[in-house]
């Protein structure tokens, strides 16, 4: 099998399923307890909380609170500083977020919320003057995220964080998921509030996340119980999945072949680009504005859904942002919000690379394609545009 | 474990049959839909008999719906015009059967019966334009005339469509005679009633 979705979840790495393990068998106890057990399971997890506040480049690290996923983290975090702002019901986020940020802001619209959508370009990045202008006293908070899950594409956290900063009292929240492991964060020199993250995109398993609370904001707790988390988060830790969470962290603070990812990805992307007339890129082209891992390719005039399905077949796991998603049928709304073309968007593929990807997987997806988009370019309707396409191509040649 | 239905799907998705056009002179249906962006193209030869003797598609669109052109396509070779109506009919059912295994997908397979209609209306469109008979030629796939229809609907009182179709089969296949068999109704109404205002006024 050839694993090209690490956007949508990661294999448990063998390091983190050794760590977590033990706490599944010899270690047990409550966290909590104050016998030895419970002294055990709690020194995991503290360690485990370092790892997680090093990867992130955090000084503190009472600044990590342990959730049960990205989206938990996402929500307490909105629903959080709006509950502690009753004066402010202004939000700022963007089109592109993930549907935890997107939904949830949506849903709080509809409750009498007013939100700020801020649009993004053709190329998928945000436009920092419109930021500017979206600020004013009675925003509660600014919701962007870190990089964007589909395209990929990087947004300036640095330089949004001193924007909100400086215009405005607004929390800064950052939905990181999909960034961390990826590339190197640094929270502590940037101007965030709250950052989000989930362990198994970083191969820990799903079923826990991270939220980072900057020393100096109060969110009242989103689950109501207990006193774990210094009384933020209740619920019985999940030790073994925060154990993992911690080793995935460093496992990827030690991972030191992003380049040789960065690599594979790039051969990748030239390379389709370069083979097939109606394959375009989605997101910016400057690769230091996009993740080093994630290539949102379109083929113009095809379904996505059926390459997707084709490279299934040949052992080969893609995304597809377009038709038929999973509840809507809709395409996707990053695409939409860069006003992709629709007969583009629906031929719209995601390969997203991970750390156990190699140069041979990468050839046999290349030589994988040709034949499944010739066949989907025969079957498709629209012969004139592919026409025109394919003999500018030869043209060009 | 596939289901007999997904192994279907999976057998016409991979090795689609009847992919491309059919051969001139032909006649073209196409769908399409918003909601998920797909867009078939259907084309079918029909012989002097009346009979569809090619059946080929092309298509943007999802697995399943890829699938049920494939199946439908094949269904139709041999079949009249007024039976393949009915197989474009049926893939409403073809809807309940994609339904049972996937409720998402069960409008791909109507995109695919819509886009058969389309074509086959065309094809009676056509065939009553060019008709030289001695009688004005109404529902193509039934091959009722206007005099019949005209003579039912005097006969039977008749008010709907759908009771025009149960005495003479106009209407039964390819819908494309519905408007002309509304108006041959309201046409009656309306002389009937000028016919009973002008007694009242004698």
């Amino acid at each position: 099998m050839i694993y090209l979705d690490n956007n949508a979840t990661t294999r448990v790495a063998p390091e983190v399923l050794a760590a977590m393990q033990p706490y599944l068998s010899e270690f047990y106890g409550n966290p909590s307890s104050a016998h030895s057990l419970g002294r055990n399971m709690k020194q995991g997890m503290e360690q485990a909380r370092e790892e997680v506040a090093s990867l992130l480049g955090v000084a503190d690290t009472s600044e990590i609170v342990f959730t049960s996923c990205g989206s938990e983290s996402d929500n307490w975090s909105i629903r959080g500083v709006l509950a502690t702002r009753n004066d402010k019901r202004h939000i700022v986020t963007t089109l592109v977020e993930h549907e935890a940020v997107r939904n949830l802001c949506a849903l709080l619209e509809r409750e009498g919320y007013e939100v700020t959508w801020l649009e993004v370009d053709h190329n998928g990045e945000l436009d920092l003057d419109s930021l500017r202008a979206a600020l004013r006293p009675d925003t509660a908070l600014v919701s962007i995220m870190l990089a964007n899950n589909e395209t990929g594409v990087l947004f300036p956290i640095e330089e949004i964080g001193e924007i909100v900063r400086e215009s405005s009292n607004a929390v800064f929240h950052v939905d990181g998921v999909q960034a961390v492991g990826k590339i190197p964060i640094e929270l502590k020199n940037l101007e965030v509030d709250l950052f989000a993250l989930s362990g198994h995109k970083l191969h820990a398993p799903q079923g826990i996340g991270a939220l980072y609370i900057k020393n100096g904001i109060t969110l009242p707790p989103f689950i109501i119980g207990g006193g774990q988390e210094q009384g933020r988060r209740a619920g019985t830790s999940a030790v073994p999945n925060i154990v993992a969470l911690g080793t995935a962290c460093r496992l990827a603070q030690e991972f030191d072949q992003h380049d040789r990812i960065q690599t594979l990805r790039n051969r990748l992307e030239d390379e389709i680009l370069a083979t097939f007339p109606n394959a375009r890129l989605n997101g910016v082209a400057d690769r230091a504005k996009r993740l080093p891992n994630t290539s949102n390719i379109s083929f113009e005039y095809v379904e996505g859904e059926n390459i997707l399905t084709y490279l299934d077949q040949a052992g080969i796991c893609v995304s597809t942002g377009s038709a038929c998603h999973s509840t809507t049928r809709e395409s996707s709304p990053t695409l939409r919000a860069m006003n992709v073309p629709y007969t583009a968007a629906q031929g719209s593929i995601r390969f997203s690379l991970g750390r156990y990807n190699t140069e041979e997987e990468i050839k046999i997806t290349l030589n994988a394609l040709p034949k499944i988009i010739a066949k989907l370019v025969e079957m498709s309707p629209y012969e004139k545009e592919l026409q025109t396409i394919y003999k500018a191509r030869s043209t060009a040649q | 474990m596939m289901t007999p239905t997904q192994e279907l799907i999976g057998e016409h998705f991979f090795k689609p049959r009847n992919v491309g056009d059919a051969c001139e002179p032909s006649f073209v249906g196409r769908s399409a839909s918003l909601k998920c962006g797909a867009t078939v193209r259907l084309s079918i030869h029909v012989d002097e008999a009346q009979h569809v003797t090619e059946a080929k598609f092309k298509v943007a669109g999802c697995s399943v719906l890829v699938a049920s052109l494939s199946l439908l396509t094949d269904e139709l070779k041999g079949k009249t015009t007024a039976e393949a109506a009915a197989c474009g009919q049926q893939a409403e059912a073809l809807v309940e059967y994609f339904r049972s295994c996937d409720a998402e997908k069960s409008h791909c397979a109507g995109l695919a019966g819509q886009a058969l209609l389309a074509a086959i209306r065309e094809y009676s469109n056509t065939v009553r334009q060019e008709w030289t008979g001695d009688e004005a030629l109404i529902c193509t796939c039934f091959c009722v005339s206007e005099r019949t229809i005209e003579h039912e609907i005097h006969q039977g009182e008749l008010q709907s469509i759908a009771e025009v179709t149960d005495r003479c089969n106009a209407g039964a296949g390819c819908r494309s005679c519905f408007s002309l068999i509304q108006d041959m109704i309201d046409d009656y109404w309306r002389e009937r009633t000028i016919g009973a205002s002008d007694v009242g006024t004698q």
